[in-house]
This record gives structure tokens, C-alpha cells and sequence, in this order.
């Protein structure tokens, strides 16, 4: 299958075609950086999608429920026992994702005769500023997009992750446009939802150029917060508690959303 | 970080969100003394070391919860090492663990058990129960077994805790070396001054103004500092409260609400009004 080069190509791109149509219909996730910390938002309880890494990190994944297991387990052993030999100030997002799960999950999907890890996730620790707070995106490849300024973009401060390139693309576009790093918790929320809905309708549509209109966005989002639950959590900013992560119930967020 | 993961697939610690196990398997955990390698063979230098000691603590149940408290003297030997040690460690947001023995095992095991708490929540999503809670640092006591009987790494802690579940009350326990877990109903007290603080204890909760759980939070300071104080006056291993340098014990307390070290001014406070 692999003697000649162009047949390892081959199989690389059939495998990259086969996962993604996996993760396709993968429900949306928002990471996004507001005044007290950084809020992950997403809808839909079939199991959980949003996972405590360590005191300042947070991580959300759609994929194959095993893979994020293994995925998400090798992450807190990883900074469990950087945090219990050096310091909990040692344990870096940075450091955990491009040298351990990056190179392990590029690995892994491209040794054609194993199986790849079945996942996409995003990261985020939260720093001392907001300017410190880090987002990052890993995708079944090993490739790690950050959200960093670069010579292409400005600096941001969210990310998100959903089903399909196209779907992500329209959830930051909207993002770019509607979030401002010091909104309050309220503002970053309703923000969270519009982007969940944004991404969640692009699933569904072949090709959506423009972002929608934002009746029907209004509209999209009652219907589905009618009948799912949301799931979210919040890494604070709070430098007088070591653990920052806290989840955050359905019940607790309703009241908040006005229309 | 270990840039490899192939540990991941080679086992599934996950299931049991065992920290001590995890840290085994990558060698960063002190491998156990045995028993019978005695350091007493060694040369007579070795036999002539003291190792560092804390002393006494004690914790008792009072209106508001559990008070844990400590002097602060850590000894070896003769000597006075340090004045103002902690012993009373904060595990979780309502788990105290207060220590008397050797300082050096004692955090280590306190590091191991806080990070095991965290590991455990975060890989099972869900708090380890009380039970665990108590039954994990009674294993780590076992496994330093070896260390106590070569004569270097006895510790003798106390845990309290609060419950939330089945039905909400703190919690409070006393260990021995060998890691045996007793469930003390009123109060609780290790270390060398603590045949003295124990009396005292024993004397206030049946013969006292009130019995020690029917106590307010200055009143129980207030006990808390006289047993400390008492246990001072006879053993020399304990610091009691240092008039002079103005070195009060620790004082924490658990609730339901969490958490609270009483402030050393209130302390000066209650220490000059009820006990100088």
C-alpha cells in the first residue's frame, strides 16, 4: 500500500476525507475571552463536551467520545504531574500542545496502518490579563492554529470549533465583528449563543457566503435554547483562587438571556 | 512534559483517577524504605542524626465547624529549626490536613494528596468522596511505613473535612503512623505536647462551661490557645504562643462555607483578653 510515495499521499488524503466527514456534524463550541475570564459555550446534552485540563485551563472537543477520552486524559496526567513536580505556574498550554499531544496525534494520523485520533479541540488558559489569555486550536492532524497576532491577523480573543471548516469560518467572522475583549459576562454570553447559532445553521447549509441575517440568527437561537440545554463553564480571572475553572448550569444562565 | 504519550494506551489509570499510581509509573514518587534495612547499621554519624519534627496539633468540633490549629515549632533533636512552620495545610476547598512528625514527609504526602483530590475530580468528573478522601491519605501513610520504622519519616496527621453528603457535618479524623483511621466524635489532638492538650481537651468538653461543640468561634480560640499554651509550658518540642516574638498558632477553620485561617490579629486579640 506504501511502497511508492504517492500512494502514502494517497492514503493520507482518503484518511484526512474520512475524518473529516466524521466530525461534520459536530455541534459548535465558543471560547470566548471576556472582562473576568475567559466563557465556553455549547448546546446539545448528548454527553459532555467541555472539560476542566488543570487550574487555569479549560478544554472543549468535538470527535469520537474514546479518542477525546484518551485525548483529554493524557492532557490532565500531563499537567497533573508538571504541577505536582515544579509548580502549577509551570504547567503551560503552550508547552502541553505543541510538545506532547500535537506531535503524538500528527503521529498517529500518519501512520496509515493505525488509527488516527478521531478529534478536534480547543484550548484555552486564562492569564493574569486579558491579554495574556490563550487560545488554541488542535486539529486530528497535530495542526495547532493559534489565535495570536501574526503578520496575517490581529490578535483575538476567542476561538471556536464546530463540525466544518466553512461552519467555523462563519462563526468567526461573526465573532470578529460582535465580541470586544472587555465585554462583560452577559455580552460574552449572548455573543456565545448568536456564534453557536451562526455555526450551527452553516452546518446544515452547503454554501453560506454571507453571514445570516440576524432575525433569523434571533430566531435560530430560541428555537434551539427552547428545547437543549446549554453547557458552558468559565475559567476566571481571579488571582486569589489557584483552580479558576467552574462549570456553569443550565438554570444558572437562563435568567440571563433576556430575549 | 514527556512528549510522548504512548503510556496513554498502555493503560487505564483513567478509570481509576489514582495520582499516587500515576506518579509511581513515571518514578516521581519516593519509592517506599523497607523495614528491615535498618539505617541503624550505618556508621555511628548516621545513628547520631535527628530529623526535623513538627509538633502539636490539635482540631475539635465547635458551633461554626472544625478548628484546626498548630504551634509552630519545628525541632531536632534539642534544637529549635524553625518558628514559624505551618502544619496546618489546606488540602481542598474543605479539607484541612494538620501534621505533626517529620515536615518533609508530611508536605510531600500533603502535595500528593491535594493534587490526588484534583486528579481524581477532573479525570472522573466528580469529587472523590470523603471516605476516599480519608482512605487516600491513610495509604500514604502505610506506604511511608518503611521510612517510620528506620526512625526518619514519621508523621501522625490529623484530617478534617465537611461533608456534604449524605447529610451535611463536618468531619474529623486521627491517624497513626501505620495509617489506621479513627473518626473522632468531639476532638482530636498528635504530637509530643498532646498528652497535655488532649487533658485539657477532654477536661473543657465534660466538665467546661459548655461541652466544645456548643462553643462560639472565640470561645473555641480561646480554648484552642490555652491547650496550645499548656502543652508549651511542659514540652520543649512545642512553641505554644511566643509572647516576645509574637508568634500566635495557626488557626483554621472548616464550615460548609469553606475554609477560613483566623487572622493573627484576631488571635493577639483573643490571646491577650482570655489567655496572657
Amino acid at each position: 500500500m506504501i511502497e511508492e510515495p504517492y500512494r502514502w499521499v494517497e492514503a493520507i488524503a482518503n484518511r484526512r476525507e474520512y475524518i473529516e466527514a466524521q466530525l461534520a456534524s459536530g455541534s459548535p463550541i465558543a471560547a470566548l475571552g471576556y472582562r473576568d475570564g475567559i466563557l465556553f459555550l455549547t448546546l446539545g446534552q448528548r454527553r459532555q463536551k467541555l472539560f476542566e485540563i488543570y487550574d487555569r485551563i479549560a478544554m472543549g472537543a468535538i470527535g469520537h467520545p474514546g479518542d477525546i477520552e484518551r485525548l483529554r486524559m493524557a492532557a490532565i496526567e500531563l499537567a497533573s504531574t508538571e504541577g505536582f513536580t515544579r509548580s502549577a505556574a509551570d504547567v503551560s498550554l503552550r508547552r502541553l500542545v505543541h510538545y506532547s499531544l500535537s506531535p503524538v496525534m500528527k503521529s498517529a494520523f500518519e501512520q496509515v496502518y493505525g488509527a488516527p485520533y478521531l478529534a478536534r479541540m480547543l484550548f484555552a488558559e486564562v492569564g493574569e490579563r486579558p491579554e495574556e489569555d490563550l487560545f488554541l486550536r488542535v486539529e486530528y492532524d497535530g495542526e495547532i492554529t493559534t489565535t495570536g497576532a501574526t503578520f496575517a491577523q490581529a490578535r483575538q480573543d476567542f476561538a471556536v470549533l464546530s463540525g466544518t471548516q466553512q461552519s467555523r469560518e462563519q462563526m468567526e467572522s461573526f465573532l470578529k465583528a460582535d465580541h470586544a475583549p472587555d465585554a462583560s459576562f452577559e455580552t460574552a454570553l449572548r455573543s456565545a449563543l448568536d456564534a453557536w447559532s451562526i455555526g450551527h445553521m452553516t452546518l446544515q447549509t452547503s454554501d453560506a457566503k454571507e453571514l445570516p441575517e440576524r432575525a433569523a440568527v434571533t430566531k435560530y437561537r430560541q428555537e434551539h435554547l427552547a428545547n437543549t440545554q446549554i453547557e458552558a463553564g468559565i475559567l476566571e480571572r481571579d488571582a486569589s483562587r489557584a483552580i479558576c475553572y467552574r462549570p456553569l448550569s443550565d438554570t444558572e444562565l437562563r435568567h440571563l438571556i433576556s430575549d | 512534559m514527556e512528549p510522548s504519550l504512548v503510556a496513554l494506551d498502555r493503560n487505564f489509570s483513567g478509570a481509576a483517577g489514582d495520582f499516587p499510581e500515576l506518579l509511581r509509573r513515571r518514578g516521581l514518587l519516593a519509592p517506599g524504605a523497607t523495614a528491615n534495612s535498618k539505617l541503624q547499621g550505618g556508621t555511628p554519624h548516621q545513628t547520631s542524626w535527628q530529623p526535623t519534627e513538627a509538633t502539636t496539633i490539635l482540631a475539635f468540633k465547635f458551633s461554626g465547624g472544625v478548628l484546626v490549629a498548630g504551634d509552630r515549632r519545628a525541632t531536632a533533636g534539642n534544637t529549635v529549626v524553625y518558628d514559624r512552620a505551618d502544619k496546618v495545610l489546606e488540602i481542598d476547598r474543605h479539607s484541612i490536613m494538620a501534621i505533626a512528625g517529620v515536615p518533609a514527609t508530611a508536605w510531600e504526602m500533603a502535595r500528593v494528596l491535594e493534587h490526588s483530590f484534583q486528579y481524581f475530580r477532573r479525570t472522573q468528573l466528580q469529587e472523590m468522596s470523603v471516605d476516599g478522601k480519608v482512605r487516600a491519605l491513610s495509604k500514604l501513610l502505610r506506604d511511608n511505613f518503611g521510612f517510620v520504622m528506620q526512625g526518619v519519616g514519621v508523621v501522625v496527621p490529623i484530617f478534617a473535612t465537611y461533608d456534604s453528603h449524605p447529610k451535611p457535618e463536618a468531619r474529623l479524623y486521627f491517624y497513626d503512623a501505620m495509617g489506621a483511621q479513627f473518626e473522632a466524635t468531639d476532638y482530636a489532638a498528635t504530637g509530643s505536647g498532646s498528652p497535655a492538650v488532649r487533658g485539657i481537651l477532654y477536661y473543657e468538653n465534660n466538665w467546661g462551661a459548655k461541652r466544645l461543640q456548643k462553643l462560639g468561634e472565640d470561645e473555641a480560640v480561646s480554648i484552642a490557645l490555652r491547650a496550645l499554651d499548656t502543652a508549651a509550658e511542659s514540652d520543649t518540642a512545642t512553641g505554644g504562643v511566643d509572647r516576645g516574638g509574637k508568634i500566635y498558632p495557626l488557626i483554621k477553620i472548616v464550615s460548609r462555607e469553606g475554609i477560613v485561617t483566623f487572622p493573627e490579629s484576631k488571635i493577639a486579640a483573643v490571646f491577650k483578653e482570655t489567655v496572657a
